[in-house]
Protein backbone atom coordinates (compact mmCIF):
# COMPACT_ATOMS: atom_id res chain seq x y z
CA UNK A 1 0.00 0.00 0.00
CA UNK A 2 1.29 3.58 -1.09
CA UNK A 3 1.03 5.62 2.15
CA UNK A 4 1.47 9.62 1.65
CA UNK A 5 2.52 10.73 4.95
CA UNK A 6 0.42 13.65 6.16
CA UNK A 7 1.51 16.64 6.67
CA UNK A 8 2.32 17.00 10.71
CA UNK A 9 1.26 20.41 11.07
CA UNK A 10 1.34 22.15 14.06
CA UNK A 11 -0.73 24.41 15.09
CA UNK A 12 0.39 24.40 18.83
CA UNK A 13 2.70 25.29 20.94
CA UNK A 14 3.57 21.57 21.97
CA UNK A 15 6.62 22.41 24.35
CA UNK A 16 4.63 25.40 26.45
CA UNK A 17 1.42 23.58 26.59
CA UNK A 18 2.72 20.02 28.03
CA UNK A 19 4.04 22.28 30.30
CA UNK A 20 0.78 22.96 31.78
CA UNK A 21 -0.05 19.16 32.43
CA UNK A 22 2.76 18.23 35.02
CA UNK A 23 1.36 14.47 34.88
CA UNK A 24 2.74 14.56 31.39
CA UNK A 25 6.49 14.87 32.67
CA UNK A 26 5.97 11.67 34.87
CA UNK A 27 8.37 8.40 33.51
CA UNK A 28 5.85 5.67 32.95
CA UNK A 29 7.93 1.77 33.00
CA UNK A 30 11.23 3.56 32.41
CA UNK A 31 9.98 5.46 29.14
CA UNK A 32 8.59 9.33 28.63
CA UNK A 33 4.73 8.99 29.76
CA UNK A 34 2.27 8.49 26.64
CA UNK A 35 -1.39 9.58 27.96
CA UNK A 36 -3.97 8.06 24.97
CA UNK A 37 -6.74 7.47 27.69
CA UNK A 38 -8.45 10.87 27.59
CA UNK A 39 -11.58 9.69 26.25
CA UNK A 40 -11.97 7.92 29.75
CA UNK A 41 -10.24 10.62 31.65
CA UNK A 42 -8.23 13.72 30.63
CA UNK A 43 -5.09 15.23 32.74
CA UNK A 44 -5.39 18.56 34.31
CA UNK A 45 -3.48 21.66 33.53
CA UNK A 46 -1.55 23.55 36.45
CA UNK A 47 -3.95 26.10 36.23
CA UNK A 48 -7.19 23.99 37.88
CA UNK A 49 -4.53 22.64 40.17
CA UNK A 50 -3.91 25.80 41.55
CA UNK A 51 -7.87 26.75 41.51
CA UNK A 52 -8.81 23.88 43.87
CA UNK A 53 -6.03 24.59 46.00
CA UNK A 54 -6.39 28.37 46.08
CA UNK A 55 -10.50 27.78 46.74
CA UNK A 56 -9.94 25.45 49.78
CA UNK A 57 -7.18 27.45 51.48
CA UNK A 58 -8.96 30.85 51.38
CA UNK A 59 -12.50 30.88 49.89
CA UNK A 60 -14.33 27.07 51.57
CA UNK A 61 -17.29 27.04 53.85
CA UNK A 62 -21.01 25.84 52.61
CA UNK A 63 -23.40 27.62 49.71
CA UNK A 64 -26.36 28.90 50.51
CA UNK A 65 -26.28 29.18 54.00
CA UNK A 66 -24.39 31.80 55.85
CA UNK A 67 -24.78 35.16 56.97
CA UNK A 68 -20.89 35.13 57.35
CA UNK A 69 -18.68 36.43 54.60
CA UNK A 70 -16.57 33.28 53.78
CA UNK A 71 -19.60 31.26 53.16
CA UNK A 72 -20.45 34.29 50.76
CA UNK A 73 -17.80 34.28 49.15
CA UNK A 74 -17.66 30.27 48.66
CA UNK A 75 -21.19 30.77 47.00
CA UNK A 76 -19.90 33.95 45.01
CA UNK A 77 -17.57 31.73 43.79
CA UNK A 78 -19.78 28.89 42.69
CA UNK A 79 -22.37 30.34 41.28
CA UNK A 80 -19.43 32.25 39.22
CA UNK A 81 -18.52 28.92 38.23
CA UNK A 82 -21.81 28.35 37.05
CA UNK A 83 -22.66 31.41 34.86
CA UNK A 84 -18.71 30.84 33.69
CA UNK A 85 -19.88 27.14 32.12
CA UNK A 86 -23.66 28.32 30.97
CA UNK A 87 -21.29 30.75 28.79
CA UNK A 88 -18.84 28.49 27.86
CA UNK A 89 -22.30 25.90 26.27
CA UNK A 90 -24.10 29.27 25.46
CA UNK A 91 -26.89 28.68 27.68
CA UNK A 92 -29.99 31.35 27.64
CA UNK A 93 -29.69 31.46 31.16
CA UNK A 94 -27.74 29.71 34.31
CA UNK A 95 -30.95 28.91 36.04
CA UNK A 96 -30.85 26.12 33.18
CA UNK A 97 -27.46 24.69 33.86
CA UNK A 98 -27.30 22.33 37.33
CA UNK A 99 -24.54 21.01 38.64
CA UNK A 100 -24.50 17.25 39.09
CA UNK A 101 -21.81 14.64 39.23
CA UNK A 102 -21.52 13.63 35.72
CA UNK A 103 -22.51 12.71 32.84
CA UNK A 104 -23.69 9.39 34.36
CA UNK A 105 -25.76 10.97 36.70
CA UNK A 106 -27.26 14.16 34.17
CA UNK A 107 -28.72 11.28 32.18
CA UNK A 108 -30.05 9.68 35.40
CA UNK A 109 -31.77 12.17 36.33
CA UNK A 110 -33.10 12.77 33.12
CA UNK A 111 -34.43 9.53 32.81
CA UNK A 112 -36.04 9.52 36.07
CA UNK A 113 -37.84 12.94 36.19
CA UNK A 114 -38.44 13.15 32.87
CA UNK A 115 -39.63 9.53 32.83
CA UNK A 116 -41.76 9.68 35.63
CA UNK A 117 -43.55 12.81 34.51
CA UNK A 118 -44.05 11.92 30.76
CA UNK A 119 -43.67 8.31 29.92
CA UNK A 120 -46.61 6.04 29.42
CA UNK A 121 -47.24 2.54 29.16
CA UNK A 122 -45.90 1.61 25.63
CA UNK A 123 -44.49 4.51 24.90
CA UNK A 124 -41.24 4.23 23.42
CA UNK A 125 -37.13 5.77 24.20
CA UNK A 126 -34.89 6.07 20.97
CA UNK A 127 -31.31 5.50 21.95
CA UNK A 128 -28.76 4.31 19.28
CA UNK A 129 -26.61 1.08 18.87
CA UNK A 130 -23.44 3.25 19.47
CA UNK A 131 -24.95 4.11 23.06
CA UNK A 132 -22.16 3.83 26.23
CA UNK A 133 -24.00 1.97 28.90
CA UNK A 134 -24.86 5.11 31.10
CA UNK A 135 -26.95 5.76 28.29
CA UNK A 136 -28.60 2.03 27.95
CA UNK A 137 -29.16 1.41 31.07
CA UNK A 138 -30.70 4.46 33.07
CA UNK A 139 -33.31 4.00 30.35
CA UNK A 140 -33.78 0.30 30.86
CA UNK A 141 -34.70 1.01 34.04
CA UNK A 142 -37.09 3.99 33.95
CA UNK A 143 -38.55 2.16 30.55
CA UNK A 144 -38.95 -1.25 32.66
CA UNK A 145 -40.49 1.15 35.88
CA UNK A 146 -42.78 3.20 33.28
CA UNK A 147 -44.35 0.34 31.17
CA UNK A 148 -42.07 1.99 28.12
CA UNK A 149 -39.89 0.38 26.10
CA UNK A 150 -36.30 0.62 24.38
CA UNK A 151 -35.80 1.63 20.83
CA UNK A 152 -32.62 1.11 19.32
CA UNK A 153 -31.17 3.36 15.94
CA UNK A 154 -29.11 1.07 13.98
CA UNK A 155 -25.54 2.08 12.39
CA UNK A 156 -23.75 1.26 9.66
CA UNK A 157 -20.72 -1.12 9.51
CA UNK A 158 -18.50 2.39 9.66
CA UNK A 159 -20.11 3.43 12.37
CA UNK A 160 -22.53 5.93 11.47
CA UNK A 161 -26.45 5.75 12.22
CA UNK A 162 -28.32 4.52 9.11
CA UNK A 163 -29.83 8.10 8.66
CA UNK A 164 -33.08 6.31 6.56
CA UNK A 165 -34.48 4.80 9.34
CA UNK A 166 -34.86 8.08 11.41
CA UNK A 167 -38.28 8.76 9.75
CA UNK A 168 -39.66 5.41 11.01
CA UNK A 169 -37.93 5.11 14.20
CA UNK A 170 -39.34 8.73 15.42
CA UNK A 171 -43.04 7.05 15.46
CA UNK A 172 -45.88 8.37 17.64
CA UNK A 173 -45.23 6.67 20.71
CA UNK A 174 -41.36 8.45 20.85
CA UNK A 175 -41.28 10.34 23.80
CA UNK A 176 -37.63 11.13 23.66
CA UNK A 177 -34.62 10.43 21.88
CA UNK A 178 -31.28 9.97 24.20
CA UNK A 179 -27.89 9.97 22.05
CA UNK A 180 -24.50 10.12 22.13
CA UNK A 181 -22.96 13.28 20.37
CA UNK A 182 -19.38 11.59 19.98
CA UNK A 183 -19.28 7.99 20.17
CA UNK A 184 -16.75 6.85 23.11
CA UNK A 185 -15.66 3.66 21.20
CA UNK A 186 -15.71 4.64 17.64
CA UNK A 187 -15.09 8.43 17.72
CA UNK A 188 -18.21 9.14 15.48
CA UNK A 189 -19.46 12.73 15.49
CA UNK A 190 -23.18 12.15 15.12
CA UNK A 191 -25.82 14.65 13.17
CA UNK A 192 -26.61 15.89 16.08
CA UNK A 193 -28.42 19.51 14.63
CA UNK A 194 -29.99 17.09 11.96
CA UNK A 195 -31.31 14.31 14.60
CA UNK A 196 -32.94 17.89 17.12
CA UNK A 197 -35.02 19.40 14.00
CA UNK A 198 -36.37 16.34 13.08
CA UNK A 199 -37.15 15.01 16.48
CA UNK A 200 -38.72 18.82 17.13
CA UNK A 201 -40.86 18.81 13.98
CA UNK A 202 -42.82 15.58 15.66
CA UNK A 203 -42.89 17.68 19.03
CA UNK A 204 -39.76 14.96 20.90
CA UNK A 205 -37.21 16.52 22.83
CA UNK A 206 -33.66 15.18 22.18
CA UNK A 207 -31.44 14.47 25.46
CA UNK A 208 -27.44 14.37 24.29
CA UNK A 209 -24.86 12.69 25.78
CA UNK A 210 -21.93 15.35 25.74
CA UNK A 211 -19.24 13.61 27.55
CA UNK A 212 -16.57 12.90 24.31
CA UNK A 213 -18.08 16.27 22.58
CA UNK A 214 -16.89 18.87 25.44
CA UNK A 215 -13.24 17.86 25.35
CA UNK A 216 -13.03 18.29 21.45
CA UNK A 217 -16.02 20.29 19.64
CA UNK A 218 -17.68 24.25 20.71
CA UNK A 219 -21.05 23.09 22.05
CA UNK A 220 -23.63 25.50 21.69
CA UNK A 221 -26.83 24.55 23.25
CA UNK A 222 -28.96 27.34 21.71
CA UNK A 223 -27.31 26.81 17.90
CA UNK A 224 -28.76 23.16 18.73
CA UNK A 225 -31.74 24.38 20.01
CA UNK A 226 -30.93 20.90 22.41
CA UNK A 227 -33.34 19.68 25.31
CA UNK A 228 -30.80 18.45 27.61
CA UNK A 229 -27.02 18.25 26.74
CA UNK A 230 -24.49 16.27 30.09
CA UNK A 231 -20.90 16.38 30.16
CA UNK A 232 -18.60 15.33 32.77
CA UNK A 233 -15.81 18.03 34.29
CA UNK A 234 -13.13 15.16 34.39
CA UNK A 235 -12.98 14.59 30.64
CA UNK A 236 -12.70 18.48 29.89
CA UNK A 237 -9.51 18.82 31.79
CA UNK A 238 -11.35 19.63 35.23
CA UNK A 239 -11.67 17.68 38.52
CA UNK A 240 -13.74 14.12 39.11
CA UNK A 241 -16.78 14.46 40.72
CA UNK A 242 -18.47 17.12 39.06
CA UNK A 243 -20.58 17.13 35.64
CA UNK A 244 -22.99 19.50 33.62
CA UNK A 245 -26.87 19.14 32.93
CA UNK A 246 -28.13 21.71 30.85
CA UNK A 247 -31.93 21.08 30.40
CA UNK A 248 -34.49 23.84 28.86
CA UNK A 249 -36.44 25.66 31.44
CA UNK A 250 -39.82 24.72 30.08
CA UNK A 251 -38.94 20.63 31.05
CA UNK A 252 -37.17 21.20 34.03
CA UNK A 253 -40.20 23.18 35.23
CA UNK A 254 -42.39 20.43 34.84
CA UNK A 255 -40.27 17.47 36.45
CA UNK A 256 -40.38 16.83 39.87
CA UNK A 257 -36.84 16.75 41.50
CA UNK A 258 -34.38 14.00 41.47
CA UNK A 259 -33.19 13.98 44.64
CA UNK A 260 -34.58 14.86 48.09
CA UNK A 261 -32.50 17.15 50.96
CA UNK A 262 -31.10 20.38 51.92
CA UNK A 263 -30.63 23.39 49.46
CA UNK A 264 -33.70 22.12 46.88
CA UNK A 265 -36.44 22.81 49.50
CA UNK A 266 -38.35 26.18 49.57
CA UNK A 267 -40.27 25.14 52.86
CA UNK A 268 -40.64 21.68 54.59
CA UNK A 269 -42.97 20.62 57.08
CA UNK A 270 -43.90 17.62 58.04
CA UNK A 271 -47.45 16.63 55.78
CA UNK A 272 -45.30 18.41 52.20
CA UNK A 273 -42.28 20.15 51.25
CA UNK A 274 -42.83 22.58 48.72
CA UNK A 275 -39.47 22.56 46.31
CA UNK A 276 -36.71 25.68 45.53
CA UNK A 277 -36.50 27.28 41.96
CA UNK A 278 -34.12 26.15 39.47
CA UNK A 279 -31.59 25.13 39.53
CA UNK A 280 -31.52 24.78 42.85
CA UNK A 281 -34.71 22.25 42.83
CA UNK A 282 -32.68 19.56 41.02
CA UNK A 283 -29.59 20.04 43.07
CA UNK A 284 -29.98 18.31 46.72
CA UNK A 285 -27.18 18.49 49.63
CA UNK A 286 -23.91 20.13 49.73
CA UNK A 287 -22.88 20.25 46.14
CA UNK A 288 -18.91 19.43 45.24
CA UNK A 289 -17.81 23.18 45.47
CA UNK A 290 -14.65 23.00 44.95
CA UNK A 291 -15.54 21.05 41.62
CA UNK A 292 -17.57 23.61 40.12
CA UNK A 293 -14.73 26.31 40.47
CA UNK A 294 -12.23 24.01 39.41
CA UNK A 295 -14.60 23.10 36.29
CA UNK A 296 -14.56 26.78 35.37
CA UNK A 297 -11.21 26.98 35.29
CA UNK A 298 -10.95 24.00 32.80
CA UNK A 299 -12.98 26.19 31.01
CA UNK A 300 -10.90 29.25 30.78
CA UNK A 301 -8.02 26.96 30.04
CA UNK A 302 -9.77 25.59 26.82
CA UNK A 303 -10.73 29.07 26.00
CA UNK A 304 -7.56 30.44 26.65
CA UNK A 305 -6.09 28.00 23.87
CA UNK A 306 -9.28 27.76 21.82
CA UNK A 307 -11.90 25.43 20.41
CA UNK A 308 -10.24 26.38 16.58
CA UNK A 309 -6.78 25.49 17.41
CA UNK A 310 -7.48 22.18 19.62
CA UNK A 311 -9.79 20.99 16.43
CA UNK A 312 -6.91 21.82 14.00
CA UNK A 313 -4.33 19.93 15.95
CA UNK A 314 -6.51 16.86 16.95
CA UNK A 315 -7.70 16.79 13.57
CA UNK A 316 -4.18 16.25 12.45
CA UNK A 317 -3.16 13.89 15.46
CA UNK A 318 -6.18 11.80 13.78
CA UNK A 319 -5.18 11.68 10.28
CA UNK A 320 -1.65 10.80 10.99
CA UNK A 321 -2.15 8.32 13.63
CA UNK A 322 -4.86 6.63 11.54
CA UNK A 323 -2.63 6.68 8.40
CA UNK A 324 0.36 4.87 10.81
CA UNK A 325 -1.42 2.83 12.07
CA UNK A 326 -3.02 1.20 8.87
CA UNK A 327 0.52 0.44 7.60
CA UNK A 328 0.53 -2.09 9.79
CA UNK A 329 -0.30 -5.53 8.41
CA UNK A 330 -3.47 -7.19 10.10
CA UNK A 331 -4.66 -3.74 11.96
CA UNK A 332 -8.44 -2.50 11.26
CA UNK A 333 -10.01 0.46 12.51
CA UNK A 334 -13.32 -0.44 13.66
CA UNK A 335 -15.18 2.64 13.08
CA UNK A 336 -14.95 4.62 10.02
CA UNK A 337 -17.06 7.17 10.06
CA UNK A 338 -16.63 10.49 7.96
CA UNK A 339 -16.81 12.59 10.57
CA UNK A 340 -14.42 11.22 13.35
CA UNK A 341 -13.15 12.73 16.43
CA UNK A 342 -9.50 11.92 18.20
CA UNK A 343 -10.40 8.46 19.14
CA UNK A 344 -8.92 5.42 17.23
CA UNK A 345 -10.47 2.07 18.48
CA UNK A 346 -8.39 -0.91 16.51
CA UNK A 347 -7.80 -4.74 16.11
CA UNK A 348 -5.27 -6.79 15.15
CA UNK A 349 -5.82 -9.93 13.35
CA UNK A 350 -5.25 -13.16 15.89
CA UNK A 351 -4.12 -10.93 18.10
CA UNK A 352 -6.25 -10.15 22.06
CA UNK A 353 -6.51 -6.16 22.79
CA UNK A 354 -5.64 -6.89 26.40
CA UNK A 355 -2.24 -8.14 25.37
CA UNK A 356 -1.42 -5.54 22.83
CA UNK A 357 -2.66 -3.04 26.02
CA UNK A 358 -0.14 -4.88 28.50
CA UNK A 359 2.59 -4.75 26.32
CA UNK A 360 2.02 -1.19 25.60
CA UNK A 361 2.06 -0.14 29.23
CA UNK A 362 5.49 -1.38 29.81
CA UNK A 363 6.60 0.81 26.81
CA UNK A 364 5.38 3.55 28.66
CA UNK A 365 2.18 4.46 26.35
CA UNK A 366 -1.40 4.57 28.33
CA UNK A 367 -4.31 2.86 26.19
CA UNK A 368 -7.83 1.63 26.77
CA UNK A 369 -8.38 -1.90 26.19
CA UNK A 370 -11.80 -3.69 26.43
CA UNK A 371 -15.56 -2.65 25.58
CA UNK A 372 -15.20 0.43 26.72
CA UNK A 373 -18.54 0.01 28.28
CA UNK A 374 -19.86 -0.51 24.83
CA UNK A 375 -21.09 -4.04 25.32
CA UNK A 376 -23.78 -3.99 22.72
CA UNK A 377 -22.16 -2.14 20.49
CA UNK A 378 -19.49 -4.66 20.48
CA UNK A 379 -21.98 -7.15 20.10
CA UNK A 380 -22.80 -5.60 17.33
CA UNK A 381 -19.80 -6.00 15.84
CA UNK A 382 -19.38 -9.33 16.79
CA UNK A 383 -16.16 -8.56 18.89
CA UNK A 384 -14.93 -8.60 22.48
CA UNK A 385 -13.56 -5.68 22.68
CA UNK A 386 -10.75 -3.13 20.66
CA UNK A 387 -7.47 -1.25 22.13
CA UNK A 388 -8.31 2.63 22.05
CA UNK A 389 -6.16 5.62 21.48
CA UNK A 390 -7.70 8.72 22.16
CA UNK A 391 -6.02 11.40 22.08
CA UNK A 392 -6.25 15.57 23.39
CA UNK A 393 -5.12 18.30 22.45
CA UNK A 394 -1.72 17.77 24.50
CA UNK A 395 -0.75 15.11 22.59
CA UNK A 396 1.56 15.43 20.06
CA UNK A 397 2.68 13.64 16.57
CA UNK A 398 5.88 12.20 18.44
CA UNK A 399 2.90 10.02 20.79
CA UNK A 400 1.31 9.08 17.56
CA UNK A 401 4.74 7.79 16.92
CA UNK A 402 5.57 6.06 19.77
CA UNK A 403 2.07 4.23 19.63
CA UNK A 404 2.72 3.02 16.21
CA UNK A 405 6.04 2.01 16.99
CA UNK A 406 4.94 0.35 19.92
CA UNK A 407 2.46 -1.58 18.41
CA UNK A 408 4.60 -3.40 15.41
CA UNK A 409 6.73 -4.36 18.72
CA UNK A 410 3.98 -5.56 20.33
CA UNK A 411 2.52 -7.40 17.22
CA UNK A 412 6.49 -9.02 16.48
CA UNK A 413 6.60 -10.16 20.16
CA UNK A 414 2.84 -12.11 19.79
CA UNK A 415 2.05 -13.10 16.33
CA UNK B 1 10.38 -4.10 27.21
CA UNK B 2 10.92 -4.71 31.07
CA UNK B 3 12.33 -8.15 32.11
CA UNK B 4 9.56 -9.12 34.03
CA UNK B 5 7.58 -8.50 31.18
CA UNK B 6 9.35 -10.92 28.91
CA UNK B 7 9.07 -13.68 31.61
CA UNK B 8 5.27 -12.92 31.72
CA UNK B 9 4.92 -13.81 27.88
CA UNK B 10 7.82 -16.13 27.53
CA UNK B 11 7.86 -18.44 24.81
CA UNK B 12 6.07 -21.61 26.60
CA UNK B 13 3.14 -19.61 26.67
CA UNK B 14 3.08 -17.91 23.81
CA UNK B 15 3.38 -21.32 21.95
CA UNK B 16 0.21 -22.23 23.38
CA UNK B 17 -1.46 -19.44 22.80
CA UNK B 18 -0.31 -20.00 19.23
CA UNK B 19 -0.49 -23.35 19.25
CA UNK B 20 -3.17 -24.29 22.11
CA UNK B 21 -3.53 -27.93 23.29
CA UNK B 22 -6.85 -29.78 22.02
CA UNK B 23 -8.47 -26.15 20.93
CA UNK B 24 -12.32 -28.12 19.75
CA UNK B 25 -15.81 -27.17 20.23
CA UNK B 26 -17.54 -30.27 20.94
CA UNK B 27 -20.98 -30.95 20.60
CA UNK B 28 -21.52 -34.31 21.90
CA UNK B 29 -19.60 -33.40 24.90
CA UNK B 30 -20.80 -35.08 28.50
CA UNK B 31 -20.85 -31.48 30.29
CA UNK B 32 -19.52 -27.82 29.21
CA UNK B 33 -18.35 -25.70 31.56
CA UNK B 34 -18.16 -21.84 30.65
CA UNK B 35 -15.28 -19.73 31.89
CA UNK B 36 -16.45 -16.24 31.67
CA UNK B 37 -14.80 -13.16 32.88
CA UNK B 38 -17.02 -10.09 32.53
CA UNK B 39 -14.54 -7.16 33.05
CA UNK B 40 -12.42 -7.77 30.09
CA UNK B 41 -14.50 -10.66 27.80
CA UNK B 42 -12.43 -13.38 27.77
CA UNK B 43 -14.84 -16.48 27.51
CA UNK B 44 -13.88 -20.04 27.19
CA UNK B 45 -15.66 -23.15 26.75
CA UNK B 46 -14.39 -26.49 28.61
CA UNK B 47 -15.73 -29.94 26.98
CA UNK B 48 -15.35 -32.66 29.68
CA UNK B 49 -16.55 -36.21 29.35
CA UNK B 50 -16.40 -37.89 32.47
CA UNK B 51 -16.21 -41.63 33.62
CA UNK B 52 -14.66 -44.06 36.21
CA UNK B 53 -14.04 -41.31 38.78
CA UNK B 54 -11.46 -39.62 35.78
CA UNK B 55 -11.67 -36.81 33.32
CA UNK B 56 -11.86 -39.16 30.05
CA UNK B 57 -11.66 -36.60 27.75
CA UNK B 58 -11.07 -32.32 27.92
CA UNK B 59 -10.81 -30.05 25.46
CA UNK B 60 -11.74 -26.39 25.30
CA UNK B 61 -12.83 -23.51 23.14
CA UNK B 62 -13.35 -19.39 23.09
CA UNK B 63 -11.19 -16.32 23.21
CA UNK B 64 -9.16 -14.81 25.39
CA UNK B 65 -5.83 -12.93 25.84
CA UNK B 66 -2.38 -14.99 25.05
CA UNK B 67 -1.95 -15.45 29.08
CA UNK B 68 -5.83 -17.17 29.66
CA UNK B 69 -5.96 -18.93 26.58
CA UNK B 70 -2.31 -20.84 27.05
CA UNK B 71 -3.41 -21.00 31.00
CA UNK B 72 -6.71 -22.95 29.96
CA UNK B 73 -4.44 -24.58 27.38
CA UNK B 74 -1.80 -25.72 29.55
CA UNK B 75 -4.94 -26.69 32.28
CA UNK B 76 -6.63 -29.20 29.48
CA UNK B 77 -3.00 -30.23 28.91
CA UNK B 78 -2.61 -31.26 32.21
CA UNK B 79 -5.92 -32.45 33.64
CA UNK B 80 -6.40 -35.06 30.14
CA UNK B 81 -6.94 -38.83 31.44
CA UNK B 82 -6.47 -37.04 35.55
CA UNK B 83 -8.93 -38.55 38.20
CA UNK B 84 -11.36 -36.20 39.84
CA UNK B 85 -9.06 -36.50 43.04
CA UNK B 86 -5.48 -35.96 41.27
CA UNK B 87 -7.08 -32.80 39.67
CA UNK B 88 -8.75 -30.70 42.07
CA UNK B 89 -5.24 -31.48 44.16
CA UNK B 90 -3.41 -30.62 40.95
CA UNK B 91 -5.84 -27.27 40.53
CA UNK B 92 -5.60 -26.71 44.00
CA UNK B 93 -1.68 -26.71 44.47
CA UNK B 94 -1.26 -24.06 40.88
CA UNK B 95 -3.76 -21.43 42.68
CA UNK B 96 -2.19 -21.99 45.87
CA UNK B 97 1.65 -21.18 44.49
CA UNK B 98 0.28 -18.20 42.99
CA UNK B 99 -1.25 -17.13 45.59
CA UNK B 100 2.11 -17.61 47.78
CA UNK B 101 5.46 -15.59 47.88
CA UNK B 102 7.60 -18.82 47.99
CA UNK B 103 10.17 -18.27 45.40
CA UNK B 104 10.04 -21.45 43.33
CA UNK B 105 7.81 -23.33 44.55
CA UNK B 106 7.78 -27.27 43.08
CA UNK B 107 5.58 -27.36 40.36
CA UNK B 108 5.57 -28.74 36.76
CA UNK B 109 7.57 -26.52 34.31
CA UNK B 110 4.08 -25.53 32.36
CA UNK B 111 2.66 -24.50 35.34
CA UNK B 112 5.38 -22.75 36.65
CA UNK B 113 5.78 -20.70 33.33
CA UNK B 114 2.79 -18.52 34.83
CA UNK B 115 4.73 -17.71 37.93
CA UNK B 116 6.34 -14.18 37.06
CA UNK B 117 2.24 -13.31 36.70
CA UNK B 118 2.43 -12.91 40.55
CA UNK B 119 4.01 -9.47 39.47
CA UNK B 120 1.46 -8.39 37.65
CA UNK B 121 -1.27 -8.48 40.17
CA UNK B 122 -4.06 -7.29 36.93
CA UNK B 123 -3.44 -10.22 34.70
CA UNK B 124 -3.96 -12.78 37.83
CA UNK B 125 -7.34 -12.97 36.82
CA UNK B 126 -6.14 -14.10 32.97
CA UNK B 127 -4.39 -17.41 34.87
CA UNK B 128 -6.48 -18.40 36.67
CA UNK B 129 -10.13 -17.90 34.93
CA UNK B 130 -10.25 -21.63 33.48
CA UNK B 131 -8.80 -23.28 36.69
CA UNK B 132 -11.52 -21.48 38.88
CA UNK B 133 -14.06 -22.41 36.74
CA UNK B 134 -13.10 -26.24 36.85
CA UNK B 135 -12.33 -26.25 40.29
CA UNK B 136 -15.98 -25.53 40.74
CA UNK B 137 -17.39 -27.81 38.54
CA UNK B 138 -14.90 -30.81 40.30
CA UNK B 139 -16.08 -29.88 43.52
CA UNK B 140 -18.94 -30.31 42.56
CA UNK B 141 -19.37 -33.65 40.80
Amino acid sequence: MAVAVHEKKQVLDMAALRKDFPILERPMNGRPMVFLDSAASSQKPISVLQTLDHYYRHTHANVHRGVYQLSQEATDAFEAARRTIARFIHAPTDKEVLFVRGTTEGINLVASSYGRSFLQPGDEILISTMEHHSNIVPWQMIAEQMGARIKVWPITPAGELIWEAADELMGPKVKIVAITHISNALGTINPVKDIIELAHSRGIPVLLDGAQAIPHLKVDVQALDVDFYTFSGHKMFGPTGIGILYGKEKWLDQMPPYHGGGEMIERVTFEKTTYNELPHKFEAGTPDISGAVGLAAAVDYMESIGHEAIGQHEHALLEYATEQLLGIDGLRIIGTAAQKASVISFMVEGLHPYDIGALLDKMGIAVRTGHHCTQPLMDWYGIPGTVRASFAFYNSFEDVERLVEGVKRAVQMLA
Amino acid sequence: MSEKLKQLYQELILQHHRHPVHFEKREDAGAVIEAYNPICGDRFQLYLDMADEKIARISFYGYGCAISKAATSVLVSQMDGQGVIQAAQTIERFLHALQSTEENPILENELAAFLPARQFPERMQCVTLSWEALKTFLAGY
